[in-house]
C-alpha cells in the first residue's frame, strides 16, 4: 500500500473555556490515499470545522491538543515549527473556505492575490505568474480572465469568486486540498456547477482532497469515501456509494433520512378552492428615481400568482430572482406596483396596510439570528404579537409547547439558544398572530440537514392544526417538491413557470424549471 | 450587569479606571467633610504658602488651602461634567436612531443638519450657547450638552443603520409597531453599547471643555472652587507659586485620565468576541 497523504492517528483536541475543558475531537484517525477524495459529513458542532483547522495547524489559541499525530506524507505536521509551516500551507495544503465574499481582501484587485499565491507558494516571476494566472481562470471556465484580473472582488459574482478561489488553490500545486463546505453559501445551479468543475479537475490533476459539509447527498456524489463525524467521533466510514444504500451506525441512518428526496412527498392533502391571497402585476422597486440618475430597474417584474386557502405555494429560484422582493411586498417592507387581494379585499402597498391584514400575513426569517432581538428574552418576544393582535400574553408557554420547546425557555436569551431553536421561537412568533398565511423566507437555508427536516416536520404539524397556508420560499428543489401543492419558478425578476407539483417533470416545462432540476443533486442510490 | 462588572475589572485598564472614579465619587460626595480647612477662609499672613504641614498642597494667592478647595470644588466640576455628557449622549443616540430608521429624505435632512452644527467646533457653539444664554454653571453644562449631541447622533447612527437591517427590525414592522416602539424597545437597547463606551471616553472631554468655559469666566463663577475656574485664577502666580496650577491641572487630567481607562476597559469587557 502506498503512504497516504494524509494520515491522522488517535488525534484528540480540547478547548479551554470559563467552564472547564470540553473536548471538540476525539481519536480521530483518518487516511487520505493519494488521488483520493474523503468526504466528511456531520452536523454543526460535530467537529468537522475543527479538524479542518487542526490539519492546517490554525487553531484558536484555547485549543489544547491532548494526544495523536498529523502526518502529511511523511512530515509531522504537529512537530513543525511555525516558520516551516508557511511553507506547507498554500503549497502542500490548500484551502477552499464556505463563504467566497469574505475570502479575497476587497481592498486589491483579483488578478494581484493569485499573482501574489503564485510568486509566494511557487516562486515564480510576476510575469510567469500573471500568465499562469490567466491559464488558471480559463481552465476554470471563466470568461475573459484578462479583464476579470483587473476587478476587485465586488465586482463579480459570488459564483466567480469560489472558481477563482479554486482555481488559485489548484493552481499551487499542494498535495492536498480542504474543502469547507465550499458551494454552501451559493445557489444551486451555481454551486452544481462549482462541483461539476471541482470533479474535473480533480481527475485531471489527481489531487488528494478532503471535502467538509453536512450534506450527505451532496457528499456522496463527489467523494470516494465518506467519514460521518458525531460529536467529534468518527462514527462511519465506508464508500460513498454504501454509505447512502446501507448506512450501518444510527448517526448515519439519521442524516440519510433527512436528505430531502423529491420522490417522498410529506404532503398528502388537496388545498382548498378558497383563494387567500391574489397578487397582480406586483413589480417591487427599491431605490427611488433620483435627481440626475434614472431609476433602478424593478427588483420583479410584473407577477401575478394566487395562493389558495391551506395551499403550500413553493417559490424556487437562484439568489437575485426576486424570491425575496416577493416576499418583501407581500409584507409591505417594501413598496410595489399592482395589486393585491386577500379575501377578497384589496390591500394598500406598503406601510398604509391594515392592522387585520399585517396579523393574517405573518414572516419567518431566514437568519435565525437576526430575527431575535438579542435584547429581549423569548418570553418578552412572544408576548408582544399576542398583546398586539388580541391574543392572551399567558400564552407565551402555549406557543412554546406549540413548537416543540419547553415552556421555560421564555426565561432565556436569545443567545442561549441554538439556531434550530431560534428558528422554531421565530415560529411561534408568527403563529403567535394566528395567521391564515405565513411566508417562509429560506428559513431552512441555513440550518443542518437534520436540523431543516425537523423544522419542516414542525410545519407540517402546524398547518394540520391550524390550517394555514404557507409561501416557501426556497432555492432547495428537492425539498419543495417533497411539501408544495403547486411550485413558482422565478429568474432576473419574472415568474418563469407556476406549476401543480404532479407537473414539474412534464414535458412543457420551462427549459430553466428544468436546468434547476438537473442542478439539484439527487442522492446516490 | 454583574459579569460585566467582573469582566470590567479583570482588564488592568478597567480596574484601575474603577479604582480611580470611585476616588472621585468619594471626593465628589464627601469633599466638603474631608477638607482639612474651609475652602474660602482667607489667611493674609499663608499667601503663597509652599505645600507643608500647614497647606499639604501650599495655600493660593489669598491664603486658601488648595488642597480643600479641590476636594470642595471636586462637586461642582465633575457631576457637571457626567451631567452635560450624559444629556448630549441620550439627545444625540434617540436623534442618531430615529435618523436611521426613518432613513431616505428625513435621515438625509436629519443627518445634513448635523453635519452643519458639526462644521462649527464644539468649544466655539459652546461659547455661542453661554453668550446668548448668559454666564453660569448650568448654561454652561446645557451648551456642553448640545455640542456633544450631534457627534453622538453620527456614532449612533452608524450602528443603528445595521441594526436596522436585523431581521427583528423587519419582524417589527412587519408586525405594525409603531415607530416610537421600533426605535427605543428594538433597536436603542441594541446600539447601546458602543454609545456608553463613546460616553465614558466624551465625560473627560467634557471635564476640560467645561474648564475652559470656567477659565473663560462663562461657566462657574467666583468665589467657587471649580477646577477650570481654579486654574483661571492661579494663571497670573505661575511664576510665583506654581503649586496653585499645577495642583487642580492635575487633578483635571486624573479625572480625564479615569473615565479614559474606564472607557477602554469598558470596550473589551462589552466585546462579545472575548468571552471565553
Amino acid at each position: 500500500m502506498t503512504t497516504p497523504v494524509l494520515s491522522i492517528r488517535n488525534y484528540t483536541l480540547d478547548y479551554l473555556t470559563a467552564g472547564g475543558p470540553v473536548r471538540v475531537l476525539q481519536d480521530i484517525a483518518l487516511d487520505i490515499a493519494p488521488g483520493e477524495v474523503l468526504g466528511l459529513v456531520g452536523e454543526s458542532g460535530s467537529g468537522k470545522s475543527s479538524l479542518a483547522w487542526a490539519i492546517m495547524r490554525h487553531l484558536p489559541k484555547n485549543a489544547r491538543e491532548v494526544s495523536g499525530d498529523i502526518r502529511l506524507g511523511d512530515t509531522d505536521l504537529r512537530a513543525l515549527p511555525g516558520r516551516d509551516l508557511t511553507r506547507v500551507r498554500g503549497r502542500r495544503i490548500g484551502m477552499v473556505f464556505q463563504d467566497p465574499s469574505t475570502s479575497l481582501n476587497p481592498t486589491l484587485p483579483v488578478g494581484r492575490q493569485i499573482t501574489e499565491t503564485l510568486v509566494i507558494t511557487r516562486g515564480l516571476s510576476q510575469a510567469e505568474a500573471w500568465t499562469e494566472a490567466l491559464a488558471l481562470l480559463g481552465h476554470v471556465e471563466l470568461r475573459n480572465p484578462e479583464a476579470l484580473m483587473k476587478r476587485y472582488p465586488h465586482e463579480i459574482s459570488g459564483g466567480e469568486k469560489q472558481r477563482i478561489l479554486i482555481a488559485t488553490a489548484f493552481g499551487c500545486r499542494p498535495e492536498l486540498i480542504v474543502f469547507d463546505e465550499p458551494t454552501t453559501a451559493l445557489d444551486v445551479i451555481t454551486g452544481a456547477r462549482i462541483l461539476e468543475l471541482f470533479t474535473r479537475l480533480r481527475a485531471e490533476t489527481g489531487v488528494a482532497a478532503l471535502y467538509i459539509s453536512h450534506d450527505l447527498a451532496l457528499v456522496s456524489r463527489v467523494a470516494d469515501r465518506v467519514a460521518v463525524m458525531k460529536h467529534g467521533k468518527l462514527v462511519e466510514e465506508a464508500p460513498a456509494d454504501r454509505i447512502f444504500r446501507a448506512p450501518q451506525h444510527p448517526e448515519t441512518q439519521i442524516l440519510v433520512d433527512a436528505v430531502p428526496r423529491p420522490e417522498r412527498r410529506l404532503v398528502h392533502d388537496q388545498p382548498g378552492e378558497r383563494v387567500l391571497l391574489a397578487a397582480q402585476d406586483i413589480s417591487v422597486r427599491y431605490a427611488r428615481r433620483r435627481l440626475f440618475r434614472p431609476a433602478p430597474p424593478p427588483a420583479t417584474q410584473a407577477v401575478g400568482f394566487n395562493v389558495r386557502a391551506g395551499e403550500i405555494l413553493g417559490v424556487v429560484g437562484e439568489s437575485g430572482s426576486g424570491k425575496s422582493s416577493i416576499a418583501r411586498a407581500l409584507t409591505g417592507l417594501a413598496d410595489f406596483s399592482g395589486s393585491i387581494r386577500f379575501d377578497g379585499r384589496p390591500i394598500a402597498a406598503g406601510r398604509a396596510m391594515d392592522r387585520q391584514y399585517r396579523r393574517a400575513v405573518q414572516i419567518v426569517f431566514q437568519h435565525p439570528d437576526s430575527s431575535l432581538n438579542p435584547r429581549q428574552k423569548v418570553g418578552e418576544i412572544l408576548a408582544r404579537p399576542l398583546r398586539l393582535f388580541g391574543g392572551n400574553v399567558s400564552d407565551v408557554g402555549r406557543l412554546l409547547e406549540q413548537v416543540r420547546l419547553p415552556a421555560s425557555f421564555a426565561d432565556r436569551w436569545p443567545h442561549q439558544l441554538s439556531g434550530g431553536q431560534k428558528q422554531r421561537v421565530a415560529i411561534a412568533r408568527a403563529f403567535a398572530a394566528k395567521p391564515s398565511l405565513v411566508i417562509c423566507d429560506e428559513i431552512t437555508a441555513p440550518l443542518d440537514v437534520s436540523v431543516q427536516a425537523s423544522i419542516i416536520e414542525l410545519l407540517l404539524t402546524l398547518r394540520a392544526e391550524t390550517g394555514t397556508a404557507y409561501l416557501f420560499i426556497t432555492h432547495d428543489l428537492n425539498l419543495i417538491r417533497q411539501i408544495a401543492h403547486r411550485i413558482a419558478v422565478m429568474r432576473g425578476g419574472e415568474l418563469v413557470d407556476l406549476l401543480p407539483i404532479d407537473a414539474i417533470d412534464a414535458e412543457h416545462v420551462h427549459p430553466y424549471t428544468r436546468d434547476l432540476i438537473a442542478a439539484s443533486p439527487t442522492p446516490v442510490g | 450587569m454583574t459579569d460585566l462588572l467582573r469582566r470590567l475589572v479583570r482588564t488592568p485598564q478597567g480596574a484601575i479606571g474603577l479604582l480611580l472614579l470611585l476616588v472621585l465619587a468619594a471626593v465628589c460626595l464627601f469633599g466638603p467633610w474631608l477638607a482639612p480647612q474651609d475652602p474660602e477662609k482667607i489667611d493674609f499672613l499663608g499667601r503663597f504658602r509652599p505645600a507643608g504641614a500647614e497647606n499639604w498642597f501650599g495655600a493660593d494667592q489669598l491664603g486658601r488651602d488648595v488642597l480643600s478647595r479641590l476636594l470642595v470644588g471636586a462637586r461642582s466640576t465633575i457631576p457637571m461634567a457626567l451631567a452635560a455628557t450624559l444629556l448630549g449622549t441620550v439627545i444625540g443616540s434617540v436623534v442618531g436612531t430615529a435618523s436611521a430608521y426613518l432613513g431616505g429624505r428625513w435621515d438625509e435632512a436629519i443627518m445634513r443638519t448635523i453635519d452643519a452644527v458639526m462644521a462649527v467646533p464644539g468649544l466655539l457653539l459652546a461659547l455661542l450657547l453661554v453668550s446668548t444664554l448668559g454666564n453660569g454653571a448650568t448654561n454652561a453644562m446645557v451648551a456642553i450638552a448640545v455640542a456633544f449631541a450631534p457627534g453622538m447622533a453620527r456614532v449612533t447612527r452608524s450602528v443603528a443603520l445595521n441594526v436596522r437591517n436585523q431581521d427583528y427590525v423587519k419582524a417589527a414592522i412587519v408586525r405594525g409597531e409603531r415607530g416610537s416602539w421600533i426605535v427605543f424597545r428594538e433597536m436603542l437597547p441594541n446600539v447601546m453599547a458602543p454609545v456608553v463606551i463613546e460616553t465614558t471616553i466624551r465625560v473627560s472631554f467634557a471635564v476640560m471643555l467645561f474648564a475652559t468655559l470656567s477659565f473663560l469666566g462663562l461657566g462657574a463663577q467666583p468665589p467657587a472652587s471649580e477646577w477650570g475656574l481654579m486654574v483661571a485664577d492661579a494663571r497670573q502666580y505661575v511664576h510665583q507659586a506654581p503649586w496653585i496650577l499645577i495642583a487642580p491641572s492635575i487633578a483635571i487630567a486624573v479625572t480625564a485620565i479615569a473615565f479614559n481607562l474606564l472607557g477602554d476597559g469598558l470596550r473589551d469587557a462589552m466585546n462579545p468576541r472575548n468571552e471565553r
